[in-house]
Parts: structure tokens; sequence; C-alpha cells
């Protein structure tokens, strides 16, 4: 009895309202899914896109080189290190004799040098590269995919390193206020005066930047824009009944803080989180064609600008990679475009 | 007008304690992270050192350096030249002396004061910035309106997908992608691969100096103008809406002014405001340079020097830079401020 009750009257959250409304901004909803998609399916990449066979089946045994590794006697080839598994593919077949090999369904590695072709790399787009080579005869196609997987990786790292230190920080000058607000905002002034990918780049021209240092440097710069906006929203909220009401109760700054202000402050700063995915994907691209950004072998959607640019015949290494990275893009600023609408309803009442 | 006197003078004030912060922030990274120019002068002699297959070592009595020795005076008068003898603070206060009296020091790799070296960068800079600046105002001004009077419409809704695509594309990225399509790579031969001028732009007659400079001008123009597009176009359209909601605006219909009067004259000056006041923050930004779009198109402006600087470990002028564009783009931000003080009225000072 109750039960029905419940369902009967139970009105729309605002949660749900919200989702509701994003899913039918048709644009953004369906970048959210591509690109959520396209992200968890690159965390199999190295299944889908290899040199190394998946399965291998020599003499009735089973093999698997994708997880394991075989010298390349096991399957009765000379030589050192590993057997070509492609090679090996055409002379099981040739031979036919029960052995079988099921290679990925793009059997090229991203770090893999192809330089034994016949015409040096950079090698134009063909059937086997579809987006040709890079200037050490490695698959461009290959290196763009798994340079997805590693700028959204960075990008949402990113964001959630700079959101939790903008938000600490914004919600403590906001609640506490007082000389501790006055003299944060002169530090954080000066801090926001600072050109930033200019300090990043003197920072990776002098430490030998990695994946974590850079998501560190980039997030020490990252939290600005959020505090502002955080600052503000606790120092209203702050005066509002409810909070009094709380702190008469005997709750805690923490508990007043986490539990009763900050639910209320946090929707509205998650428009922010699509804008700044953009952001670090861009500077992170920027880093790399620079030369400042991750380092080599790391697969890289700037790298290979950088290399186009000193090929100027070489047009895939510039236009693949950028229409990857605008592509991308685009699709998260659909996604943020779809978040703010859906968030923070802006009707324009036009007269007229 | 007194009180804004006070209010301006107070923000310049203001500006001094910022200045200082940023100049102290990279004064102490660049000198205190390892690989500074001591360091690499030092390895450069190291390595000279080890290829005369040690004959150098012959000194006696010098500090030993990774197995080399490099004489005591030597060494001495090193730390001199780079200034490193002293103590950090003591040195931040020498530099900021010499700033304040206009010296920015002598360049490791030029081998004259950083202020010409850098001054020499600043026409070509000014050229890009100023003329990006206003092919900007001009595209994006007009486009927002046009965008916020048909509000909903199809021509919104197709050009919100251009604006979109120029916010997801960074400036030197669209460059890039000129360049290769249009640059005479492997596409279309049209524009030239990047430069500010021809090699032989002296030697040219008065309209083919002028016709030179516009082939070179056109791409770093539209890859310095899509950086500020989507937001400048989106912030003059929601200016422009947000006032059409005005009771201003209504009280103008209802007395019968036609459509075109009611937007153009009186809803339009008030949304140009934010539009005004952006004009200091856009010429901070454009002037400093933007050292992507000048290496993608290869141009010796302010924002290379700052960047090629770094890689030299040319420090007085990686200093110097960060000094200049820093000035720059405090003058903006103030800039800025006094523009939306001049119009807009109800800007009052306390």
């Amino acid at each position: 009895m109750t039960e029905q009750i419940k369902t009967v009257y139970k009105s729309e959250s605002l949660m749900a309202k919200r989702i509701r409304k994003f899913r039918s901004i048709k644009r953004g909803y369906y970048s959210f899914i591509i690109i959520t998609i396209g992200y968890l399916i690159s965390f199999l990449s190295p299944f889908l896109m290899n040199y190394k066979a998946l399965v291998i089946s020599y003499d009735d045994q089973l093999y698997f080189p994708v997880v394991n590794y075989y010298p390349s006697d096991t399957f009765g080839v000379d030589g050192f290190g590993e057997a070509n598994y492609r090679d090996l593919k055409g002379e099981f077949k040739a031979a036919d004799n029960g052995n079988w090999v099921i290679m990925p369904l793009y059997s090229y590695g991203p770090y893999e040098s192809l330089t034994d072709r016949r015409s040096e790399p950079p090698n134009e787009p063909s059937l086997q590269h579809w987006f040709g080579t890079d200037d050490r005869g490695r698959d461009v196609f290959v290196r763009l995919a798994y340079g997805f997987n590693i700028s959204l990786s960075f990008a949402l790292i990113y964001v959630a390193i700079s959101f939790l230190i903008g938000i600490s920080i914004g919600a403590s000058l906001g609640y506490y206020g007082g000389k501790l607000d006055i003299y944060a905002q002169r530090f954080i002034e000066i801090w926001a005066a600072i050109p930033f990918l200019y300090t990043v780049i003197i920072i990776s021209s002098i430490l030998k930047p990695n994946f974590g240092l850079l998501i560190f440097v980039l997030s020490l710069f990252g939290w600005i824009g959020m505090t502002y906006f955080m600052r503000g929203e606790f120092y209203r909220e702050k005066a509002k009944d409810y909070v009094h009401a709380a702190i008469a109760m005997g709750a805690t700054d923490f508990k007043v803080i986490f539990k009763h202000i900050l639910p209320n402050s946090l929707v509205p700063v998650i428009t922010f989180g699509p804008f700044m995915i953009v952001g670090a994907i861009s500077s992170l691209v920027a880093l790399d064609f620079l030369g400042f950004g991750l380092p080599p072998p790391t697969a890289s959607w700037g790298e290979l600008v950088g290399q186009g640019m000193s090929n100027i015949f070489s047009w895939w290494l510039v236009l693949f990679p950028l229409l990857a990275m605008a592509v991308t893009l685009l699709m998260v600023v659909f996604i943020g475009e779809a978040v703010r609408q859906a968030f923070d309803p802006k009707e324009f009442s036009r007269l007229r | 007008m007194g009180g804004m006197t006070s209010y301006f003078l107070r923000r310049i004030l203001l500006m001094i304690p910022t200045f200082l912060g940023i100049t102290i922030v990279f004064f102490f990274v660049l000198q205190i992270v390892p690989g500074g120019p001591l360091e690499q002068e030092l390895l450069k002699l190291r390595m000279g050192a080890a290829e005369m297959g040690g004959e150098g070592a012959g000194g006696g009595g010098g500090s030993d350096f990774g197995g080399m020795a490099i004489p005591e005076e030597a060494m001495e008068e090193m730390k001199k030249f780079y200034g490193m003898d002293k103590p950090i603070h003591i040195r931040y206060v020498s530099w900021l002396w010499n700033v304040v009296n206009l010296d920015l020091g002598t360049s490791y790799v030029y081998s004259e004061p950083v202020w010409d070296t850098i001054k020499r960068r600043f026409p070509v800079s000014i050229y890009f910035g100023l003329f990006g600046f206003i092919l900007s105002y001009a595209i994006c001004v007009p486009l927002g309106v046009a965008k916020a009077v048909k509000h909903g419409s199809k021509f919104d809704v197709g050009s919100s997908l251009l604006v979109l695509t120029g916010y997801s594309i960074p400036g030197w990225a669209l460059g890039a992608v000129m360049l290769v399509l249009l640059g005479g790579g492997s596409f279309w031969d049209v524009f030239p691969l990047g430069e500010f001028r021809s090699e032989t732009w002296e030697d040219m007659s008065i309209i083919g100096k002028i016709l030179d400079q516009f082939y070179h001008t056109v791409l770093p123009l539209v890859a310095y103008t899509i950086g500020s597009f989507a937001t400048l176009t989106v912030l003059m359209k929601n200016s422009l809406l947000e006032n059409m909601g005005q009771d201003y605006v209504r009280t103008a219909f209802a007395k019968g002014l036609p459509e075109k009067s009611v937007i153009f004259i009186h809803a339009l000056r008030n949304s140009l405001i934010p539009i005004a006041t952006g004009i200091g923050h856009l010429i901070g930004v454009f002037l400093a340079g933007s050292y992507l779009i000048e290496r993608v198109f290869n141009i010796d402006g302010l924002g290379m020097l700052g960047f090629t600087s770094i890689l030299s470990r040319d420090y007085p002028v990686t200093l110097g830079f960060l000094v200049i564009a820093g000035i720059i783009r405090l003058m903006g931000n103030l800039t800025s401020d006094m523009t939306y003080a001049l119009v807009d009225p109800r800007i009052r000072f306390k």
C-alpha cells in the first residue's frame, strides 16, 4: 500500500529532470554515447590493433602471443626475438598443414617500426596502412587510436585533480572568508597572471616530463577558474537559513561544508568539466607538438603534427591527427553545450 | 571624476605586487631547477675536454668536475658571468633593481642588451596582433548580432555549428592544416610556407612589397583570428539577447518604435559594453604573441623569441620576455577596466 502511494506521488527529482533534458539534446547525447563507448573500446586496443597474433595453433597446440612472449623458434622460425606473425600467417596458409594464426583486426602495433619496406618512411596512406606511416615507419592509424586513449585519460585525470583542488580551495575561501580569503585572493591573482603554457614549457624543458608530471604541472594551473566560482557560491550559500540551522544544531565545519553546502554548489560546477577536457587535450597536443609533452615513444597526436610540419609533403601526418583532435574536441564541446543547457537552463525571453 | 582617478590609482598600485609575484615565481623556477646555463656551459666544457682526450686536464689544482679538472679561477669567472656567485635573493633584488632602471640585462646568445633583442621583434608581433584583433572584431560583432536577432533560426543553428567547430580547433592547428593544404606541399600552392616576408622583400617595388606582405599575412592572420572567434561571437550574441529581454526594450517596443531601431539603437548600444571591455584583454593576448602560431608559420616574433630563449637557456631573454609580456597583459587588463568605466555609466567608484 505504502509502496503504491510512493510511486504515485513521487515527483521527478531535479537530477532526473536534468538527465531527461540532457538526453533530449540529441547532438550532445549521441556525442556522449560515442565518446564513452569509444573510450571504453580503446582500452582493448592491444587486442584490436597489434602486430602480435591473438591465437596461434601450431602442431595442435594453442598459443596466445598477445599476452605471452614466445621466441620465434617456438613456431619453427629462425631468428631472434618474436616471429613476424603477419608473415607467419601467410606461411602457415601456404603450407596448409593444419596450423593457423588469428591476427587482430588491424595487424600493426603503435611502436612497431616498419623500416624494412622498400620505400623510405613516412609512407603514404595505403590499403595496409590506412593513414600512412610516420617518419620512423610506424602506423599512423594505430598511433592515433592509442593516442585517443592517452589524450582522454590524461584529460580526465587532469579534470578530476583540478576539480578536487579548485573545489577545496574555493570552498574554504568562501566559507571561512576573512583574512585567509583576502590573502589567498591576492595569491590567486598572481597565480592567474602567470602564462601557464609557457611555464609548463620551461618546466618540461628542464625536467624530463612524463604522464604524471605533466598532469601535475597542468593541474597546478587548472583549478583557478573554478575557484572563483566555488568561492562565490559558498559565500552566498553560507548566508542562507539552512546553513544557519545546521550550525545551530551543532554541525561541524566539515559537515556543513561537505554535507550541506557542497551538494548545492557542486551541480553548476559540473558544467565546467567538458570545457576543461577540451582545454586539457588541446594543451597536451600543443605541448607534444612543441616537443615538451609526453616522452617518446608514447603515441601522441601532437608529436605526429610536429613531424608533419618538418615533412610538409607528408600531409597525412598533419591532417589525420588534427582531424582526430578536432572531431574528438567537437564532440566534447557538444557534450558540454548539452550539459550546460540541461544543468543551467537559460531561456532568453525575446520580446516580440 | 575624482573617485575614478583614485580607483585607477589603486588599481595601478595593486598591479605592483602582482607583477613582483610573477617575476619572483619565474626567477626562482629558472634559477633553482637544474640544467641552467651554468650547468650547460660546464657540460659543454666537459664534453670538449673529453673529446680532446683529457689534454686540458693538466691544469692542476682545480676543482674536480666529473673527472675533468676545471681551474678554480675559470669556474669563479664563469659563475660571475652567469651571476651565480651570489645567493639567490640577492641576485633577484639586483636583477629587479636593474629592471626598474630599465635594464633587462644582456642576452647570452645574442650578446646584446635584452631590450634590443626584444625590441626588434615588436613590429612583427604588433602587426599580427593588431590586424588579428581588428579582423576578429570585424567578423564576430556583426555575426553575433545577426545570430541574436535571428535567434533560433536556421542561420543561427547553422552558424552555431561553425562557432563550436572554431572553438574545437586551436588557431595553430588550423594554421598547420591550412599550411599543408594551401602552402604548396601536396595540394594547392596558393600561399607561401610561412615566414613574415620573402627574403627578397627589400628589393621589390612598392606594389610587389604590398602583395608579398599580403600573401604572407593571410594564413597566420586567419589562425590568429580563430582563437577568439568562438568566445567573442557567443559573448556578443548572449549580451544582445540578454538586453532584448530587458524592460527598457519592452518600453521601446510599447511606444511603437520599429524593431530595427529598438534593436540597433537601444539594445545594441548596451550590449556592446561587455564586448568593449574585452578589448584590453584581447590586445594583451595578441601582443604577447602566440609562439604556437609563430612556430607553425616560422615567424620571428615576440612569442618565438620567448620560446627559443627557453631552448637555448638564454635566461635573461626569457625573463625579459616575461617582464614585457606581463606588463602588456597587465596594461591590457587595466585598459579593459577603464573602458568599462567609460562606456558603462552605471559603474560608480567608491
